[in-house]
């Protein structure tokens, strides 16, 4: 006779009893799945969507860039940096560009704003958020000098329509103020007023002419990876094959974006926090049941080990009950979570009714629409959580099964 | 020829706490058992015969004295070898059965040998031999609670004997069956006791144990009131 097969047979004595634990387990699954698959969407949602708003999951750039972002601090070789990331595997795009301030006037006002200067031949709507979300018109192709793309907002600011002319001026590698001119091709609307009335795309060219950068020269290279959460092991691999180039650096998003970084951080936390709380509260609970049933075979317990049971083999007895008790709620866990999880990964519930279309957090644009995604790990995470929780619950009645002695055991029968 | 009884108890007293009251179960009382012995403790209830049992059965421990199962100083031992001691050296025969109701008969008799660490099909084939010995092969398969009162008492009993214990404790092991269950596990204590040489040690006040006891140990009070050896 195996302790497990006694321990899952006297858990299936008071079979009721067990179940409702075991769906209070079942429960903790559930809520923890909910609000880790919701964070786990949100926040590769957020990052992937900071990440085509114009620095990627990865960027190389000038060291000292990061800190003080003039456009002195320069990668001079950002093709060949381009091409050496592409080769990396995890990488799915690298994209060169040049971003700075300036300022934009139409014949009727002026704002301050960002430009991103862009390859058009290389630039595809999938790592570049403008572009999929143009309204108007479109990007400028390769043989247009001077195109522009602009902000929804910006356009009304300065009263913009596609083939209006926009004068930007800034500050070039030298610190010498430069005009430029360019005409509007296209008008994007991402939904965040805050972008849409700052951001201006022109060609990669054009900045270069205009700021006297070299031909290869550029203010850094965005790289996209198929998986953000590899963004430290690839920056790891790029940066080894840097090492010995002090005017290059490469950063991840986190770096590039602490803001980002920080809200999703300190969210976690909080996440992680609930989760914890309601972990134990469902302990207690289980940690409940587990002395119920405890005290009411301590006559038993003292049969066993009058027939000669080690103190530590009730321990382990009451323990293997608790990690049945897990399995078990977990196995049920899995059962009323699937569906919940199946319609929240492909439907979701929307919630830009309450919050409205135009949502963002940290400056970046959050989709209003809340659903699912579980990342392995996640669920591993999970799974071993709820069920050291249950075992962790299971400890103190295991210890009190144990400590008594045969004949105070036998006194209770 | 080694003479040192299988059990002794040297001036044993065992005094409870009871709230501020201190209540003494047995007082200074001393006794031996040789191997072989088919003896009774009685007396009236609360004269001590079960905290005597605990107390050979290593169950318990004495307030003052000691205990001595073959001529091992319990006292010396820590809880783990008492519990190695109960599992190999002691057989228990309870008032209520108390077989684990979630184990069959096979099951609850090879509970002893499981602990022992005795491979699946050595101790099956021992459990189903022993089963046969007490009329219980036939049943082995069921749980406690298919079984009568009689054949719980028989399958405890087989518990008890499969792994060949120096002595067998029962406490009061004919009080909960009927006249005719009692008097076959009586007989059938009595035969294992003459053919394998088993030790047995009861406590009771059944006069049908106390017909068949060879060795009858009177106690009033936690005390030893009169020692009979029959013939």
């Amino acid at each position: 006779m195996q302790l497990t097969t006694m321990a899952w047979r006297t858990l299936m004595r008071n079979k009721r009893r067990s179940v409702i634990t075991a769906f209070s387990v079942a429960f903790g699954v559930l809520l923890s799945v909910t609000f880790t698959a919701s964070s786990d969407y949100a926040y590769t949602n957020m990052i992937n969507t900071s990440a085509v708003m114009g620095l990627g999951h990865l960027s190389v750039e000038h060291p000292d860039y990061q800190d003080t972002p003039t456009l002195d601090k320069r990668l001079l070789d950002a093709e060949a940096v381009q091409q050496r990331a592409l080769q990396t595997p995890g990488v799915t795009a690298a994209q060169v560009r040049i971003m700075g301030q300036a300022m934009f006037a139409s014949g009727a006002k002026s704002v301050g704003g960002a430009f991103i200067a862009i390859d058009p031949g290389q630039e595809t709507p999938a790592h570049n958020i403008f572009l999929r979300t143009l309204v108007e018109g479109q990007c400028f192709s390769a043989d247009e000098e001077h195109g522009v793309v602009v902000g929804a907002k910006m356009a009304e600011k300065l009263n913009l329509r596609l083939g209006k002319k926009l004068i930007f001026t800034m500050t070039d590698k030298d610190g010498e103020l430069v005009s430029e001119l360019g005409r509007v091709s296209g008008i994007f609307k991402t939904g965040d007023d805050s972008v849409d009335g700052a951001v201006v795309l022109f060609p990669l060219a054009l900045a270069r002419k205009g700021l006297g950068y070299e031909p290869n020269a550029a203010s850094l290279v965005a790289i996209f990876l198929s998986d953000h959460r590899a963004a430290k092991t690839i920056k790891g691999k790029l940066a080894g094959l840097w090492a010995q180039r002090p005017d290059i650096g490469v950063l991840t998003w986190q770096e590039s974006q602490p803001d980002l970084a920080g809200l999703i951080a300190v969210d976690r936390l909080f996440n992680y926090l609930l989760q914890f709380l309601v972990g134990l509260v469902i302990a207690a609970g289980i940690m409940n049941t587990l002395l119920m049933s405890v005290m009411e075979r301590q006559w038993e317990f003292g049969i066993m080990m009058a027939l000669g049971m080690m103190p530590g083999q009730v321990v382990r007895l009451v323990l293997l009950e608790s990690c049945w008790l897990g399995l078990l709620g977990l196995a049920l866990g899995v059962i009323i979570t699937t569906p919940w999880f199946l319609y929240m990964a492909r439907i979701g519930i929307d919630f830009s009714g309450q919050i409205g279309k135009d949502y963002s957090a940290g400056g970046v644009l959050v989709d209003p629409v809340m659903k699912f995604r579980l990342y392995r790990e996640s669920a591993m995470c999970i799974a071993a959580a709820v069920f050291s929780l249950t075992m962790v619950a299971g400890i103190f009645p295991a210890f009190k099964a144990g400590r008594t002695t045969p004949v105070e055991n036998l006194k209770q029968g | 020829m080694n003479n040192t009884p299988l059990v002794q108890l040297e001036n044993v007293s065992r005094i409870y706490q009871q709230g501020k009251v201190q209540v003494a179960a047995v007082t200074e009382f001393s006794l031996d058992v040789q191997a072989g012995e088919f003896s009774v403790l009685c007396g009236p209830s609360g004269s001590g015969k079960t905290t005597i049992l605990n107390l050979i059965g290593a169950l318990d421990e004495p307030s003052l004295g000691r205990v001595r199962l073959e001529g091992r100083d319990l006292a010396e031992l820590g809880r783990s070898d008492l519990a190695r001691l109960r599992r190999d050296r002691i057989g228990f025969v309870f008032q209520s059965y108390n077989l684990n109701p979630v184990l069959t008969a096979c099951e609850n008799a090879e509970f002893v040998l499981a602990l022992q660490n005795i491979p699946k099909a050595q101790r099956r084939q021992r459990v189903m031999a022993v089963l046969a010995e007490v009329g219980m092969a036939e049943l082995a398969q069921r749980r406690p609670d298919e079984l009568s009162g009689g054949q719980q008492q028989r399958v405890a009993i087989a518990r008890a004997i499969v792994s060949h214990p120096a002595i067998v404790l029962a406490d009061e092991p004919t009080a909960n069956v009927d006249s005719a269950t009692a008097d076959a596990i009586l007989d059938l204590m009595v035969r294992l006791n003459q053919e394998q040489g088993i030790t047995f040690l009861f406590s009771t006040h059944d006069q049908r144990v106390m017909d068949r006891a060879r060795r009858l140990i009177h106690l009033r009070d936690g005390r030893l009131e009169h020692d009979e050896v029959r013939g």
